[in-house]
């Protein structure tokens, strides 16, 4: 299975920078690139070298409205010329969306179209630390490319004046879930964005760190939220069955449609003791489940973390319940 | 028929109106559910044991029988809100090692 990591921010945020610099790196090389550029005339991947064994395509228009028939042609592509010995055998893909892109559709896309051979390895956000905050306040596609982020790399941090405090409050807000990584002139530790999202390849995961310590033991404390973008676990002791899992997927895929930014969530499925889960869904669009031989904690609680935009959590938890309950009902009766 | 308290039906009916932002009355009354919205009246009930549907939802005196909760907020939904869109669950297809 080949790695697929969804690098995204908004304008000005330093996406090609960091991708320059990590693909100097050991860890990145192998890396296919896919940069996807809002004009008619693509810029940034000049400003991309790939090592020999890297290489890079470009995509005009924007990913998350107009082409995304042309991203999974483009991969489809790039897996087929992989096979025929044409490009540089990558064990990797990293598409740089265009800052005006909502990730949340090209998620969707990767998710429905590439399951066969790839896995999506996450989403790494940049944010921008002179500009973010205004960002923030202004475009809406800025908020979502954080709220969806497994993690979020703070750039030009050197360049901005006094205190951040107002912007991590503010990615506080948006997503607490994700770690905040500070990227020096460009520059990270490839090694803080491995393990970003779950690896069902290797189940060598930290699920706490894929859910995000919004499910963890102090998640109701830690639950932040505005105006539109809540981030929030549900956390269940008691085993669910799979059917009661089904329903509840089912019901906030019909009703919630775009206000479910992303779930993700790891399920005690009561037919399958000791065997969890995982569950990752983008709007109504969800992998299916993937089971773990065992649990990666002592925790064992069913936890389920939704990203959503508008979605009382309340309803959420008295939706989980009710469809247990009916479930267990249903089970009960002769 | 379901073991289903009045009690949580009644919550959940009345947590959805919140998340659908609609404003109306939710109460039970006598093992059933009585919701007016949008001068809707909508009364929700379990069936009586042998029916194929466990609840019945009777909008407007017309009722229809539902299968699970999961189709009886798609009922009462589809009749408060004509603007509900529903959004089917799709499944990304099953990742296949390659050999």
């Amino acid at each position: 299975m080949i790695g697929v990591l969804l690098l995204t921010g908004f304008l000005g945020s330093g996406k090609t920078t960091l991708l320059r610099h990590l693909l100097r790196q050991p860890a990145f090389s192998r890396t296919a690139v896919i940069i996807n550029e809002f004009g008619e005339v693509g810029l940034d991947h000049q400003l991309v070298e790939a090592s020999t064994d890297s290489y890079i395509e470009l995509q005009t228009g924007c990913l998350c409205c107009k082409v995304r028939n042309d991203l999974v042609e483009t991969i489809d592509e790039m897996l087929c010329r992989r096979d025929q010995g044409t490009v540089p055998p990558f064990t990797r893909i990293v598409i740089e969306t265009s800052g005006l892109a909502d990730p949340a559709p090209i998620l969707q896309t990767l998710m429905i179209h590439a399951a066969g051979r790839l896995v999506l390895d996450g989403v790494v956000t940049t944010v921008d630390a002179v500009n973010g905050a205004s960002a923030l306040a202004r475009e809406p596609v800025s908020i979502k490319q954080v709220a969806l982020a497994d993690r979020l790399v703070l750039t030009k941090s050197d360049l901005a004046d006094g205190s951040q405090r107002v912007l991590l409050d503010r990615l506080a807000e948006l997503n607490a879930a994700a770690p905040l990584v500070t990227a020096n002139h460009g520059s990270i530790d490839p090694a803080l964005l491995e393990g970003v999202a779950l690896d069902p390849r290797t189940r060598s995961l930290a699920i706490e760190a894929w859910l995000g310590e919004a499910a963890g033991a102090h998640g109701p404390r830690h639950t932040r939220h505005d105006s539109e973008i809540q981030a929030y676990a549900v956390v269940r002791d008691e085993p669910l069955h799979a059917v009661a899992l089904t329903l509840f997927l089912e019901a906030l895929a019909e009703h919630c449609g775009a206000g479910l930014l992303r779930l993700k969530g790891i399920v005690d499925i009561a037919e399958s003791p000791g065997r969890p889960a995982v569950i990752h869904g983008v709007q109504h669009v969800f992998h299916p489940p993937a089971w773990l031989p065992h649990w990666p904690c002592d925790d064992r609680r069913t936890r389920i973390v939704l990203i959503t935009r508008g979605i009382p959590r309340r309803w959420v938890e008295v939706l989980l319940d009710a469809l247990k309950a009916e479930v267990v009902a249903t089970a009960a009766e002769p | 028929m379901t073991d289903l308290s009045t009690e949580t039906l009644r919550e959940l009916l009345a947590e959805s109106l919140a998340a659908w932002r609609l404003v109306g009355d939710v109460r039970s009354a006598g093992g059933l559910v009585l919701l007016s919205c949008n001068a809707t009246e909508i009364r929700v009930e379990p069936v009586p044991p042998g029916s194929p549907f466990r609840w019945m939802v009777t909008v407007n005196g017309r009722g229809r029988g539902a299968l699970s909760l999961l189709a009886v907020l798609r009922r009462v939904r589809a009749a408060l809100d004509c603007q509900y869109e529903r959004h089917q669950v799709r499944i990304a297809p099953a990742p296949v090692i390659p050999p």
